[in-house]
């Protein structure tokens, strides 16, 4: 086998992981930082690749509008996301798990609706913006230059991540209310602030997820089902509500998908999943440490 | 008192009406003057036509296409009427899902107690459908799914079909490859019904037609993946001749934009059954590649007959946008219901079937017939490439060919084999 297309599916299938990282690492903080299992955190990516569409649409479409409109679509995702915070969840954190993912099950099903009430049963489809479009050479590889944009997103964000984390001061708070929410509280924190912001980077993790992904795929219902069975899967195998993890997870299940297109096509895509089911087999808490 | 006159008075009109109907001549009734309409049977109620079909999830747009061709011909029907009568429908959602589906016709038959059953996108919740009304004796019209085992195989005498089918399909699109120079084929495909079935008739009469033609390799992906760019640069790394895409539905979209975002468009041809589908191509836009070959039973665009134009133009003055195959099987359907209860002058399902078979309706594409010995309708297809016109912001198909139905539908011989009898 020619080792550059090996190495073409090797990019390409980092490139897909970071998708995969960015949209896992939002579900990965809310399920740490608030214990909830959001499972509309799938509806909030959906919600970001639409607005993307709407957006890019409405400003004509053209590169300045593509570059915006993935600027603006997760702010869509994260105002949405924080009216259900404020509204509802924000008195159920006390609630147990069963009780949470019964009701974002639930927020998941309106939100569904609402998308095909808002943009109806057609899928709909961007461009990437002109400078991102057809593919670039990368060491002899081919490579869609979309794809090599989404490498340098995912690192990015994944910095932008930690900084916030470890170098803010309400990021710190956030870490210490993962481990003890009380004793945060007892600090004269105010918790309910703190787990809003909280969700509210978690939400714009989805949205932005789905602005990526946006240019790359067609824009339809039902991509919020496939996506958010893989984050999960993804949360699970890198330990849950750690971060690293997601990122650890994304890579595994992305690159054992494109690899594993070259060894076996007809059953590539089981290959992830596999690879899933063996990790959980030998860490049953995942590869990295879990905060649960 | 009252009622016993008023049955009185029914008896006369039925026992006229039925002398009536002894005495007019055996023309077509759509034909017929309007003296003789008045004097033909009347039913004694509406029909009743109960649609199972996915109005959620991404395959929504199918469905929902369907159901506004099928509401347009209702809406033109129902002014004249059927014999009297108006046709009535309901609709549920079986969210892409057999068991839905299947539970679904079953509340429709048993509890709604339509006349005939009509549906579905999923192949797989037609194909269970269609054994539950066997047994039923409930008449099904399949109006979206292409599996050719619907009117094939698993086919008898309660299930038709108005649109075209993956055997159809896939002899098109192999005979119109045949004529290319292509050898060296990879296969890549849903992994579902429709995908598996598309793709293997178009392999089965791509070797009768071509037979040094050779696989390379073949991929298979679940349907509605969202990211096909890892499994397109896999194929290019083979570097086949060209590569056949079993796909429909939202997923062809995917592929679609990845065989552009990969510059596969560019080097590797490729060719996909519904790809010069306007509901695919539009939404796509510029984004859309080039050179793809792809068939179809419809288009909007053409034929350019009067026929065909003032269609697309009542669909596009209904819906606000022009209408896609399914919207066009929406609108036989209705058609092909409301002539078989004419012909058969009554709402007795056995007499509706009788009547059915053979049937032959105006299209805005045409005469189409139902053929009697499977039941499939005898569509015509067309074969076009998608190419980029100054005068519209979206792809169309181009250099477009027209096969028969007859050319590329299995023989009746055939269907019997396939059912084993």
């Amino acid at each position: 086998m020619d080792l550059s297309v090996v190495g073409s599916q090797l990019l390409v299938g980092l490139s897909r992981a970071m998708i995969l990282f960015i949209v896992s690492a939002g579900l990965s903080f809310v399920l740490g930082v608030l214990r909830v299992p959001n499972i509309f955190h799938g509806s909030l990516y959906m919600i970001g690749a639409f607005s993307a569409f709407s957006i890019a649409t409405w400003l004509g479409g053209q590169s300045t509008g593509l570059w915006l409109a993935m600027l603006a679509a997760p702010v869509v995702a994260v105002a949405i996301g924080m009216i259900v915070e404020r509204a509802l969840l924000a008195h159920l954190y006390r609630r147990e798990h069963l009780m949470l993912i019964l009701f974002t099950w639930g927020v998941m099903l309106i939100l569904n609706d609402l998308v095909k009430l808002a943009w109806g049963p057609t899928y709909r489809s961007i461009m990437p913006p002109a400078a991102l479009q057809g593919s670039a050479s990368l060491l002899g590889i081919a490579l869609p230059r979309y794809n090599l944009f989404l490498l340098l997103i995912g690192p990015l964000v994944a910095v932008g991540l930690w900084l916030f984390t470890q170098r803010t001061r309400i990021g710190k708070i956030a870490r210490a209310a993962a481990v003890d929410q009380e004793m945060v509280a007892i600090l004269g924190i105010n918790v309910s602030r703190v787990l809003a912001v909280a969700f509210l980077v978690g939400c714009y993790l989805a949205g932005l997820g789905g602005a990526l992904v946006a240019p790359t795929t067609s824009i339809t219902l039902g991509m919020d089902h496939s996506i958010i069975v893989d984050a999960f899967l993804i949360v699970t195998i890198g330990g849950l509500g750690n971060i690293w993890g997601a990122l650890v997870g994304a890579l595994v299940f992305g690159v054992t998908q494109s690899l594993g297109l070259l060894v076996w096509p007809q059953f590539a895509v089981v290959f992830p999943y596999l690879t899933v089911v063996i990790v959980l087999l030998l860490r049953p808490r995942g590869l990295l440490r879990s905060v649960w | 008192m009252k009622r016993m006159k008023g049955l009185a008075l029914m008896v006369l009109v039925v026992g006229l009406s039925v002398a009536f109907a002894a005495q007019a001549p055996a023309t077509t009734l759509g034909t017929a003057p309007t003296s003789l309409l008045a004097q033909a049977p009347r039913l004694e109620r509406n029909i009743k036509v109960g649609i199972v079909d996915t109005y959620s999830g991404p395959a929504a747009v199918f469905g929902t296409d369907a159901l506004n061709g099928f509401k347009l011909a209702l809406a033109e029907i129902n002014k004249e009427g059927v014999l009297g009568a108006k046709i009535d429908f309901v609709t549920r959602d079986e969210r892409f899902s057999p068991e839905i589906g299947l539970s679904m016709a079953r509340e429709l038959i048993l509890q709604e107690k339509v006349d005939v059953v009509v549906g579905t996108i999923n192949s797989a919740t037609a194909l269970a459908i269609s054994s539950y009304v066997k047994d039923q004796k409930v008449p099904f019209v399949v109006w979206i799914s292409k599996s050719e085992k619907i009117t094939g195989a698993k086919g008898h005498r309660y299930v038709f079909s108005t649109g075209e089918n993956t055997a159809m399909a896939g002899r098109a699109i192999a005979e119109a490859m045949a004529r290319r120079p292509y050898v060296k084929y990879w296969l890549a495909a849903d992994d579902y019904e429709y995908g598996h079935e598309i793709t293997n008739s178009f392999w089965k009469f791509m070797k009768r037609a071509k037979p040094e033609v050779t696989l390379a390799g073949q991929t298979w992906w679940r349907p509605g993946e969202p990211d096909l760019v890892p499994y397109l640069t896999a194929i290019m790394g083979a570097k086949p001749d060209v590569v056949f895409f079993g796909t429909g539905g939202a997923s062809m979209a995917n592929v679609l934009k990845a065989v552009k975002t990969t510059g596969m468009s560019e080097r590797i041809p490729a060719a996909i059954h519904t790809a010069i589908d306007h509901a695919v191509l539009k939404p796509l836009g510029v984004g859309a590649p080039e050179g793809v070959v792809g068939t179809i039973d419809y288009l909007w665009y053409y034929p350019d007959t009067p026929a065909n134009r003032a269609f697309a133009k009542a669909f596009q003055d209904a819906y606000g946008g022009p209408p896609g195959f399914p919207a066009f099987h929406g609108y036989n359907t209705a058609y092909f219901i409301a002539q078989a209860f004419k012909k058969a002058r009554s709402l007795e399902r056995e007499k509706f079937i009788d009547a059915l078979e053979g049937l032959s309706i105006n299209t805005p594409v045409g005469q189409v017939e139902m053929r009697a010995c499977d039941h499939q309708a005898v569509l015509p297809l067309f074969l076009g490439v998608t190419k980029r016109t100054p005068q519209y912001d979206f792809l169309v198909a181009t250099s477009i060919t027209t096969l028969r139905g007859e050319e590329v539908m299995p023989s009746c011989d055939d269907i019997k084999k396939a059912r084993g009898q």
